[in-house]
């Protein structure tokens, strides 16, 4: 094992109550906290430590968003990432779009592993470490609670729904991962001030050659219906009564 | 913006931000005549008149607390100002600012309550025309009407409850980072303890202090040849402030680390910072200070504890020291003391004092001092547990003659003063972080606690004071977080570290003493963690020079600038 790849997207922090748009196209992020996605950055937490069991591991953390991203990638290096990479870009990118350009860094790079989290807290889209595999033409090991490297093999439990799963893939190959994999690290101060020695290099999305598509629109986000208030029975007689007036028992 | 709030500055067609900032001119002036009706008073004769300084106390600390919130009108339109350009100036933000500007200008025209029993009026000072000419403006009345207007008041304490939970972002990258690991570290790692250590008296657990050293809290402004971080004294706010959100036994441990580390960074002899800086960055050496006496408090000049040089039979000299000293915090596992000593008898005041930084062994339950000549018992405390609190007794006790701080005797005082600014500037981080767990207690009790068929926090006796402790709360911090940009431009920062320190010990105090209040019966009880955030509260205005001395600190300050 040689190089991992992460990737770690800007996401709303998820202890920020998430306020929609007055006119439904999104929500708000104005002034508001942004972190790295908790599951890229259990992704990463997992790239750091097989880094830390096999030594002369390379990892490598990529972002791809407006250039306030480097944020989070300098976030990621004083965690311990050795390099980062910003695709430069303002628009908004669709999970086909984000694999093809993580497929053209892979190209360049060629590591042994590309880990990113399962989702993005903010779209829960699931989509693009598979898509990811697809173009690759590389095995895929989703939902990972636990990785173990073993030589050319790399052996994933996965939280499936009937339970845990192991499977073995071949490297190189795509590890997205889930919350039970590990806990990531407090960042230390002394490697705070080591990140910002560390290379970010910044590519612009023409650069890379790769166009975004825009195959689904967004029509109107909105928030969750109100709580209504609910009722305090004696007993379960009276509940039942009440399931059966409502026709749900 | 939220709709409410921009009726009201649409409305009336004010830009806050702009209004504020000219307020804070105004306001500005106002201290002027403030400083020239004190100078008037102490110093006739173009010098401080010690005895005149004394009779017109009431006067004098009066100045200082006006020049406490000019300073905080000056520094949180600054703050607005900046967030407001870097398009990052929220509702909450703006509604902040109002509340801070109608309550102090109206404190500023009518008394501040420099505690619950003294009040600071322009009558004290003579100053009742200069409020009509310099604090009654129509932008002032403006701002104070909207701060007292109910539908605003409830509109800004939705928008609290709201954001209940974020931190405050300061757009540095280097610096939100930290707080967020920080913070996170204090939410999962202390936080759920905090309650237990307070209860059990019990010591902060030691490999908690060594996982603050791995993170790097005790070398933070140490230079990285020493093994520390060299980031600045803002970035030591910021961790300060978090740690002690949490527990302020926690965010204090890096007190010690700050006040001797920075002594021997500054003043100690190349061998003395190999010794030590390093140990003390990593937290393997946990340092305390020794400067407090039984019978000599604020007034150290007077302190009688004394350094005699004596050659041993093996040929080496020692210093074998001879008194007391008293609220030696975490003395019993402290591994060194900087301890300050009369090392020339004959000189009287402040000229023999010196420095000598003293090792001893760890001790345990059981022998609590098990060092030679040094012996020592647990005060009890109300709150500020955590490290525990000794006094000291000396005899005989030896530190080897090498061991005085810089090679330099008699200069205590003066090595000193350089490194309790920093211990004041970092006590205003502690105090605000202390501010802010009591209002987040305080506003969560009051969205959960339902009374008359609705939550307490739809009362405006209730909101009215979470609204105030909110705003205050940015108010000290904005001028705690100035005071280090100071300290880390390279300025002599001691009058606004004083500011700092003096307002922030009065609003945890408020705040916490509010947010007990809100709890009502509730937060009576041990059981709730208000209980002990108001005793760990009490201690702030106390101790790193009590809110009595700083106000003469910083009025002689003002003073003599006009001298």
């Amino acid at each position: 094992m040689q190089k991992i790849m992460v990737a770690l997207k800007r996401v709303l922090d998820y202890n920020v109550r998430v306020r929609i748009k007055s006119d439904g196209t999104g929500v708000t992020t104005d002034g508001a906290k942004m972190s790295i996605n908790p599951f890229d950055e259990i992704a990463l937490e997992e790239a750091l430590r097989i880094k830390e069991r096999e030594k002369g591991v390379e990892v490598l953390v990529i972002s791809i968003g407006d250039l306030v991203c480097q944020q989070q990638l300098r976030t990621g290096l004083a965690m311990g990432a050795d390099r980062a990479v910003l695709v430069q870009t303002d628009q908004i990118l669709e999970p086909l779009t984000v694999a093809k350009v993580l497929k053209v860094l892979v190209d360049q790079e060629s590591p042994e592993l590309v880990m990113l989290g399962k989702q993005a807290i903010d779209g829960d889209n699931n989509q693009t470490g598979q898509m990811l595999a697809a173009l690759w033409g590389r095995p895929q090991a989703t939902f990972a609670s636990e990785l173990l490297i073993k030589g050319e093999q790399a052996l994933v439990t996965r939280e499936v729904d009937a339970g845990l799963e192991t499977i073995e893939v071949d490297l190189p190959a795509v590890v997205t991962t889930d919350l039970r994999l590990n806990e990531p690290r407090y960042v230390r101060l002394p490697e705070i001030m080591k990140a910002k020695k560390k290379p970010l290099d910044i590519i612009s999305l023409d650069e890379l050659g790769v166009e975004a598509i825009s195959q689904f629109q967004v029509v109107l986000t909105e928030s969750p219906p109100e709580r209504q208030k609910g009722v305090i029975v004696k007993d379960i007689g009276e509940l039942l009564g009440l399931l059966r007036k409502k026709g749900l028992v | 913006m939220n709709r409410e709030t921009l009726n009201f500055c649409d409305q009336l067609n004010i830009n806050v931000v702009e209004v504020a900032h000219g307020i804070a001119q105004d306001a500005s002036k106002y201290l002027e005549y403030a400083i020239d009706s004190v100078v008037a008073r102490v110093a006739p004769d173009g010098f401080i008149n010690s005895q005149l300084l004394e009779t017109n106390q009431h006067a004098v600390h009066s100045l200082a607390w006006i020049a406490t919130y000019v300073e905080v009108l000056l520094r949180t339109s600054d703050w607005a100002d900046c967030l407001d350009r870097e398009n990052r100036l929220g509702d909450l933000d703006q509604s902040m600012l109002v509340v801070i500007f109608g309550e102090y200008l109206q404190q500023l025209k009518n008394g501040i309550p420099m505690n619950q029993v003294e009040t600071a009026r322009p009558v004290d000072l003579g100053l009742e025309s200069r409020v009509a000419e310099c604090l009654s403006s129509n932008d002032i009345a403006q701002l104070e009407n909207i701060s007292a207007n109910p539908d605003f008041r409830l509109a800004a304490v939705q928008q609290l409850s709201e954001r209940e939970f974020e931190s405050p972002i300061m757009g540095d990258e280097t610096l939100d980072l930290v707080r967020e690991q920080f913070r996170r570290f204090a939410d999962e790692k202390i936080t759920p303890h905090a309650q237990t250590w307070h209860d059990k008296n019990d010591l902060v657990p030691l490999d908690l202090i060594q996982e603050l050293g791995e993170m790097g809290v005790f070398g933070l402004t140490l230079p990285e040849e020493w093994g520390g971080s060299s980031l600045g004294k803002l970035t030591m706010c910021v961790v300060s402030e978090e740690l002690s959100r949490g527990y302020i036994g926690v965010g204090s441990l890096g007190t010690r680390s700050e006040i001797a580390g920075e002594l021997i960074a500054s003043s100690g002899t190349h061998d003395q910072k190999n010794q030590f800086l390093p140990g003390i960055a990593s937290g393997e050496i946990l340092p305390t200070v020794a400067f407090t006496e039984p019978d000599f408090g604020s007034d150290l000049a007077h302190l009688k504890t004394r350094a005699e040089l004596v050659t041993r039979s093996s040929g080496d000299s020692v210093w074998r020291i001879f008194g007391a000293k008293t609220w030696i915090t975490h003395a019993v596992r402290a591994d060194l003391m900087t301890l300050l000593v009369r090392t020339e008898p004959e000189e009287r005041g402040y000229k023999g004092l010196s420095i000598l930084l003293a090792e001893k062994l760890r001790g345990n339950e059981k022998h609590l001092f098990p060092s030679e000549g040094m012996s020592g018992s647990e005060i009890e405390v109300l709150g500020y547990r955590g490290m525990r609190e000794y006094e000291i007794g000396f005899n005989g006790f030896e530190v080897p003659a090498g061991n005085l701080l810089g090679d330099a005797p008699g200069q205590g005082f003066k090595q000193m003063a350089q490194a309790m600014e920093s211990g004041r500037i970092q006590t205003a981080a502690r105090s605000v972080g202390v501010a802010r767990n009591a209002l987040e207690l305080g506003l969560r009790y009051a969205i959960d606690r339902r009374q008359f068929g609705k939550s307490i926090l739809n009362f405006p006796r209730v909101y009215g004071k979470l609204l105030l402790m909110a705003a205050e709360t940015i108010a000290a911090r904005e001028v705690t977080y100035f005071s280090a940009r100071e300290k880390d431009s390279g300025r002599r920062c001691d009058l606004e570290a004083g500011m700092a320190k003096l307002l922030a010990a009065r609003v945890a105090w408020s705040n916490a003493d509010a947010a007990m209040q809100i709890h009502g019966g509730n937060g009576f009880a041990l059981e709730y963690s208000i209980s002990r955030v108001l005793c760990d509260a009490r201690v702030l205005s106390i101790f790193e020079g009590a809110s009595e001395i700083q106000a003469t600190v910083i009025a002689r300050n003002l003073v003599n600038s006009r001298l």
